[in-house]
């Protein structure tokens, strides 16, 4: 028998996948011709190594590798964070800023020729701009308003209690998650100001928004905030937080420590 | 829900769900993959590729088709990518003396048996398309029919080809164990 062929037979054999007659036909053949046996018992050792062959197990670097992306990956979605930064977000908030300072422009000069006092004017345009963003973080507008809101608020220098908590408000309890990520990332820009430290460091342990809480940590941890250690290891054992989120938790807890 | 429910939600923008496929295959791509590569660390990386291309590219995924054989294809892509891309390192990864060191896993400092290591430096003798037969039929335990869609191919193809692959094995095996 052609060897190609006497091998394929007995790794069916090996298989159990023969028929009763072509069994027992090699089954003859292996007990008379010593050379098909020697084969027979190679083949079967080979095959034998492979199925007691145990799987590797891959290391934990995959697994918290996957949930970055798999973060990273969602931040992207076409309603994820990418709105802050995509050029098209730029070129709005470029023309909502003019607007903003259009409308800043004309309550400056109209107050000015009332009162002739620049002091007076500039705190109204701070006011007035406080006021803009005020009415745009209510929750009467749109998401896209509120957004703009928040980018309002940017254009404010000096973060006073009234900015803070307006922007606090928003991050805690706006219903989209854009809103709410926007305000944190307009907070971040006063994170010198003691009282924004502390509102991050209070939302932390409230957040519930996945998306919120990965960029609150990292925000926390570039802050070198070490006093959230006890909130980041509450976080990891908490079962109501995602896996992403425990893990960027977990690794805030190794930065910081 | 079926993985191919998942995935159909992960196209649909329920991006979550990833984690419950990647729970679901990590392992066995991994495996497929540290076995074609004998190289635990560049596997990894592999792996990876294959669950970032199945987000980058989940519009790809057709309603219908068997996510095993979608995912499998994927990682084939990546395996081969990886290889056109550095074909003159192949040499190098196959160094057969370091083989029982590239897979035995560093933190554990498994064992590995002297079979189990006489058969992967056998495995790493063959061809890459023997190698990949029997890892896809032998090892990860996929039937013939999905091993012939996969390799869009007959069956009986593939019966005859991992036969041969078998045969292949048990040559180098033989050599290798008188050395």
């Amino acid at each position: 028998m052609e060897r190609e062929k006497l091998e394929s037979l007995i790794i069916d054999y090996i298989d159990g996948k023969l028929t009763d007659s072509d069994r027992q036909s090699l089954e003859l053949q292996l007990a008379r011709d010593p050379e098909a046996f020697k084969l027979y018992e190679q083949l079967r050792e080979v095959m034998s190594a492979m199925d007691k062959s145990t799987a590797i197990e891959p290391s934990v670097r995959l697994r918290a590798s996957f949930e970055h992306a798999l973060a990273e990956e969602m931040r992207q979605l076409p309603a994820g964070r990418q709105v802050f930064f995509s050029p098209i977000f730029y070129r709005a908030a470029a023309a909502i800023a003019l607007v903003v300072s259009g409308i800043a422009a004309g309550y400056w000069i109209s107050t000015q020729q009332r009162q002739n006092d620049e002091l007076v004017a500039l705190r109204k345009e701070m006011e007035s701009t406080k006021q803009l963003m005020q009415s745009m973080l209510s929750n009467e507008g749109s998401a896209s308003q509120r957004l703009q809101g928040v980018n309002v608020a940017l254009r404010v220098t000096h973060a006073d209690d009234e900015v803070v908590n307006a922007l606090v408000r928003t991050m805690n309890q706006d219903p989209n998650s854009n809103v709410r990520l926007a305000a944190l990332e307009a907070l971040a820009t006063f994170q010198a100001e003691p009282a924004v430290r502390k509102a991050l460091i209070a939302s932390l342990s409230t957040q519930t928004d996945p998306v919120v809480q990965i960029a609150l940590i990292q925000l926390l941890v570039r802050l070198k905030e070490k006093s959230v250690i006890k909130d980041l290891e509450r976080m990891v054992e908490d079962e109501r937080n995602l896996k992403a989120v425990k893990d960027e938790a977990s690794s805030g807890i190794l930065k910081l420590s | 829900m079926t993985d191919e429910q998942l995935m159909e939600a992960v196209k649909n923008g329920d991006l979550q769900q990833a984690s419950l496929l990647f729970d679901r295959y990590h392992k066995r791509l991994f495996n497929y993959l540290v076995r074609m590569t004998v190289d635990r660390d560049l596997a990894e990386d592999l792996t990876q590729n294959v669950f970032v291309r199945m987000l980058r590219y989940r519009a790809s995924y057709k309603q219908g088709l068997k996510f095993q054989s979608w995912i499998y294809q994927v990682a084939r892509n990546v395996f081969s990518d990886h290889y056109q891309a550095n074909r003159n390192r192949k040499k190098e990864v196959m160094d057969i003396e370091q083989l029982g060191e590239r897979l035995a896993d560093a933190n554990e400092s498994r064992h590995v048996e002297e079979q189990e290591q006489l058969l992967h430096r056998a495995m790493a003798r063959l061809s890459d398309e023997h190698r990949e037969l029997l890892v896809l039929t032998r090892f990860q335990h996929l039937k013939y029919e999905e091993v012939a869609t996969l390799l869009d191919t007959t069956v009986a193809n593939i019966k005859v080809k991992v036969h041969r692959a078998i045969g292949k094995l048990r040559e180098h095996y033989f050599e290798l164990e008188k050395i």
